[in-house]
Parts: C-alpha cells; sequence; structure tokens
C-alpha cells in the first residue's frame, strides 16, 4: 500500500537536499568551469581553473601538506582510541568515571581545543615546553616551527578525537563473544597473543570502519589551521581545506576554488574507494 | 596488584586528558603579570575570579554566548523534528522512490562541505540571509546546510522500526491520524533516542565554526566558536587569562549537557556496535 502523505513528511529534508546538497554539488562542478564573481554572470573558461591548479607549485605543496597530515593523525589516532577502549573495556568500579574523562575533550568544541593548545604549544611560557624542560628536554617551537606546526596540530587533534572512536571501539570489543578469550586462556595462550589472534581480527570490520570515517575526517582538517596558524609559519600548515577558504574569500577566486574543492571531493573518494579495494586483505570476515 | 596497575594506569591517562582543560581552568584565574612568568605556575597565586567578569563586560563573550543559545537550541529542535518526519516516512510508510531516495540522503554524508560551501554561500546571499542569524537557524529545520540531517534520519528510522507495529494499528482504529500517533505515541516512545540525537546536534551547531565565518561578518551577531577565534587571532594584543576564560564559559553548557545525558550516549554507542 503506498501512501501519499509520505512525501509532506519528507518535505523538509527533501527540500534541504535539494536547495543544500544537490544544488550546490552541481552548480559547483558547472561554475569550476568558469570565472566567477559574486553578482556577475559566469563566464565559461574550459579546464583553465584546473590547468592553472596543476601547474601551481603552492597547490602541490598543499596536496602534500595535507596528505601528510592525513598520515600523521590516522595512524596515531586509531591506535591511541583503541588503547584507550582497552584500557575501559573492564568494568571495574568507577570505569565511568573514566570513560566520561576520555570522552571529554570530544565535546569540547575544536575552537576551544585549539586555543587552549595554541597556549600549552607557547613557546615561551607554555606549559608543555615548561614540562620538558623539566626533564632536561629542550622543547621545539611548535606552532612557530615550520617543521613542528602540523605534528603539533595532528597531536591537538588526537587528544580532541581520541574519545570517539575509543566509544566505537569499545561497542565493538563488547560483541566479542567471551568465550573465544576463555578456550585461548585455556589453552595457555597469553595476553599478546589473545590480542593479536582473537581481539583484532574479530574487531578488524570495527576498525576498518573507524580507519574510512577517521581518513575522512582528517583531510578535511579545517578549524585547527584556522584557529591556530592561518596556514602559516610560511605555508607549513595550508591545507586543502584552508586552502579552498582563502581562494575563495581572501583571494575571491570563486571558480579556482570551487575547481579545487571537486579535485579534494575526487582525491576523498578515491582514498575511500582504495581503502574499500584494500578491504578484504585484512578485514576479518565471518 | 594488577588491579592496582590497572588504576594507575587508568588515572595517569585521565591526568593526561584533563591537564589541558585544568590548564585553562588555572589560566583563567591568573593575572596578566603571572603569565608572563617562567616557569609557569600551576596554580594562581590569588585566583582572580574577576576575568570572569571582565570578559563578559568588555569583550563580548555574554553576546556571544546568547547568540549561541538562540542559534543551538531553535536549530536543534528544527533539525530533530526534521529529521524525525523524515524517519517516520521511512521507517512506516511505503511510497514510490522510498529505497533510491534513503540511499541518495545516506551517501549526501560523503560530500565534503568544501565542495558545497561557495554555492550556499551564493543561496544565503539571494535569500538576504548573509550576516543574519536565519543563515545559521532556518537551514536547519531543512536538516542543515551541510547535508547533518542524514545522519539523524538513519538514528531515527532505526528507533522508529523497532517500536511494534501492533501499536500504531491499535492507535488507528481508535481513530488516530497517522500525525496523531506520531505525535502523541511515536515521539514520546523515542524519547532515548530523541535526547541522543539532539545531544549530538546541540553539540554540532553548537560548536560548529564554518557557518558563523561564512556567513556572519557583525561582531554582535557572532557565536562563541566565532567570537572566540577572533580574540584568539588578536592574540598578540591580547591576554590569555581573558581568552581562557572565555573559552572556559563557551564548554561549560556543552561539557554539563554532556554528563546529564552521558548514559544515553554510551548506550547509543554500545546499542550501535551490536547492530552494525
Amino acid at each position: 500500500m503506498r501512501t501519499r502523505s509520505a512525501y509532506l513528511y519528507l518535505l523538509p529534508i527533501l527540500i534541504g537536499l535539494t536547495v543544500f546538497t544537490a544544488g550546490p554539488v552541481l552548480a559547483s562542478l558547472g561554475l569550476s568551469f568558469t570565472h566567477y564573481d559574486i553578482g556577475q554572470a559566469p563566464t565559461f573558461i574550459g579546464t583553465s581553473n584546473y590547468r592553472e591548479l596543476f601547474h601551481s607549485d603552492l597547490f602541490w605543496q598543499v596536496l602534500l601538506n595535507t596528505c601528510y597530515y592525513v598520515l600523521l593523525y590516522v595512524p596515531a589516532s586509531i591506535i591511541v582510541s583503541l588503547a584507550l577502549a582497552l584500557l575501559i573495556e573492564r568494568r571495574v568500579r568507577g570505569i565511568a568515571f573514566f570513560r566520561t574523562v576520555y570522552f571529554l575533550p570530544v565535546v569540547t568544541s575544536i575552537v576551544a581545543a585549539a586555543i587552549i593548545w595554541s597556549w600549552l604549544y607557547n613557546s615561551d611560557v607554555g606549559l608543555l615546553n615548561y614540562l620538558f624542560s623539566v626533564i632536561g628536554i629542550n622543547g621545539p617551537k611548535w606552532l612557530e616551527d615550520p617543521h613542528w606546526a602540523l605534528p603539533a596540530i595532528a597531536l591537538m587533534s588526537i587528544w580532541k578525537n581520541a574519545g570517539y572512536n575509543m566509544m566505537i571501539f569499545l561497542a565493538g570489543l563488547t560483541s566479542i563473544p567471551k568465550d573465544y578469550h576463555e578456550a585461548a586462556r585455556l589453552d595457555g595462550s597469553g595476553a599478546w597473543h589473545r590480542f593479536r589472534h582473537i581481539t583484532l581480527p574479530l574487531l578488524s570490520p570495527v576498525t576498518f570502519f573507524v580507519l574510512v570515517v577517521t581518513t575522512i575526517g582528517a583531510f578535511q582538517v579545517f578549524e585547527q589551521t584556522f584557529v591556530m596558524t592561518n596556514g602559516g609559519p610560511g605555508v607549513s600548515t595550508l591545507t586543502l581545506s584552508y586552502y579552498i577558504w582563502q581562494m575563495a574569500f581572501r583571494f575571491f577566486d570563486l571558480g579556482g576554488a570551487m575547481a579545487l574543492g571537486y579535485i579534494f571531493f575526487l582525491l576523498v573518494l578515491a582514498v575511500t574507494g582504495l581503502q574499500f579495494l584494500a578491504r578484504r586483505k585484512w578485514v576479518f570476515q565471518q | 596488584m594488577k588491579r592496582v596497575l590497572h588504576y594507575v594506569l587508568l588515572s595517569l591517562v585521565a591526568l593526561v586528558m584533563l591537564s589541558p582543560l585544568l590548564w585553562m581552568l588555572a589560566t583563567s584565574l591568573e593575572s596578566p603579570d603571572a603569565l608572563l612568568h617562567f616557569p609557569p605556575r600551576l596554580l594562581p597565586a590569588s585566583p582572580r575570579f574577576s576575568n570572569y567578569g571582565t570578559v563578559v563586560r568588555e569583550l563580548s563573550i555574554g553576546t556571544y554566548f546568547f547568540n549561541s543559545i538562540k542559534i543551538s537550541v531553535i536549530g536543534t529542535f528544527g533539525e530533530v523534528m526534521a529529521a524525525a518526519l523524515a524517519a517516520f516516512a521511512f521507517a512506516r510508510m511505503e511510497f514510490r522512490g522510498k529505497r533510491v531516495l534513503f540511499a541518495v540522503l545516506l551517501s549526501t554524508m560523503m560530500i565534503p562541505f568544501q565542495v558545497t560551501m561557495i554555492p550556499v554561500y551564493v543561496i544565503m546571499r539571494y535569500l538576504g540571509w548573509l550576516d543574519s542569524l536565519a543563515s545559521l537557524i532556518v537551514p536547519h529545520f531543512f536538516g542543515g546546510a551541510f547535508a547533518s540531517g542524514a545522519f539523524g534520519v538513519f538514528l531515527l528510522r532505526q528507533f522508529f522500526e523497532s517500536v511494534p507495529k501492533e501499536l500504531e494499528d491499535a492507535s488507528r482504529i481508535d481513530g488516530a491520524s497517522r500525525f496523531r500517533f506520531f505525535s502523541t505515541i511515536l515521539l514520546p516512545l523515542s524519547k532515548p533516542a530523541l535526547m541522543v540525537l539532539s545531544l549530538f546536534v546541540f553539540m554540532g551547531i553548537w560548536n560548529d565554526l564554518l557557518s558563523p565565518v561564512l556567513f556572519l561578518s557583525s561582531e554582535d551577531k557572532m557565536p562563541l566558536p566565532f567570537g572566540l577565534a577572533v580574540l584568539q587571532n588578536a592574540q598578540h594584543t591580547f591576554r590569555y587569562d581573558l581568552l581562557m576564560a572565555g573559552t572556559l564559559i563557551s564548554i561549560v553548557p556543552i561539557v554539563l549537557l554532556y554528563i546529564f545525558l552521558q548514559r544515553y550516549v554510551t548506550n547509543s554507542f554500545l546499542q550501535a556496535g551490536l547492530k552494525g
């Protein structure tokens, strides 16, 4: 039985889908082949915007920065999240408190986190370098040093987001049947052995999901550079998202920004696609 | 012994997770001269609570705060309603194009804001909503300007499907309309799911930087993240004690809300794990 009134219930979402997503996705594709100034008619210029990007050194530098950030952030963040999940898996007294504390940075806004960490990273009077100096290490200048700025942003992001993936891993861990561990224990296998041969394989579908979502998120890094570095020092923390933003709203090259937006979109899709292709090699299927 | 070690480890990690937030608290109570002191003092000698009064009076934190409240409360209501209506249709009705539409809706979660951002900006300009709070509130009644509605539809549909069909049949036989069943029976029954969704949507809007920097320019309309980001970028002329006080004010409501609702959150993660 079909219900006509269904479309009434769907109306708000359908309007939003058309006006804010489908329309803009198509408009953006079309306009990426134009020279476009707001308030004026776009002029078609073919693939110029794309060619210009591919010929610009800055574009390649920004692409490299973004990939470097993804590689710094994604593996480390997944390992930390999994470690946290293993730590809070056992239902000991007071575990809810620890779970809440570990999740706290997730509810904190990224802007607040970025501001707090800028202060921690302060190279003259910051807490971090003070703590390093106590154990006799001369800390780097973090956000002011082109070599350290991007790792510093990655470190802050790990602190900020680890709790989220921790919860997803925790859900995955609790759904692994206890009998498997019991049986292996009776056979005399140690904790590491059980982790390596029971937990990891059975958790791998969850790990795959976490990997895909975390990678997409990492490519989009924006607020951190907006608040902490504005892409600097030099262009060392200029990432694709922030560069698209600059092109559009600092240099008013809207056509170029939309072309870069599409390159970005295709890049993320391609990486996601590759992850799906590689899935069979390591994800356990029941 | 092993148990002690476990607690030691748990506490050490908790310290690492908390210390940036504690450092924010300590700094927010410092005097400006003390901040230039090296080595830094871990605890302020005499806490200056007046810093909080100063940021509200002199740095418009109060204005940002009320803008944030307004946008987040109304926006959350709109987005949760839009999602609930659509989820109801997907969970309980048959209509042409249902599967395709659901797939399209879910796939919008894959579209990054970098692609739609400029056309959406242009649309806001045509609507005359640039630099007005409407640009930040109204889109949520249609699922949000950056495709955030899909997540809510997905979450609520799962929940609505788990409510027994007989309940709807019974209320329909009693003469209630479909909408009446939805609003007076289904929604109240779905409180846990609605709570979790509201928390996540509220958090998303409260913490959002992108839409405000995209659409707003006047200081008196800025929500907290935008206002704080502007202050942070002016920090060479600025004081970290006040910046930390402002940042703390921005975090408190969302942390309280989370602590208040956290048992719903944990359950939703665990349930998602069992299903997926």
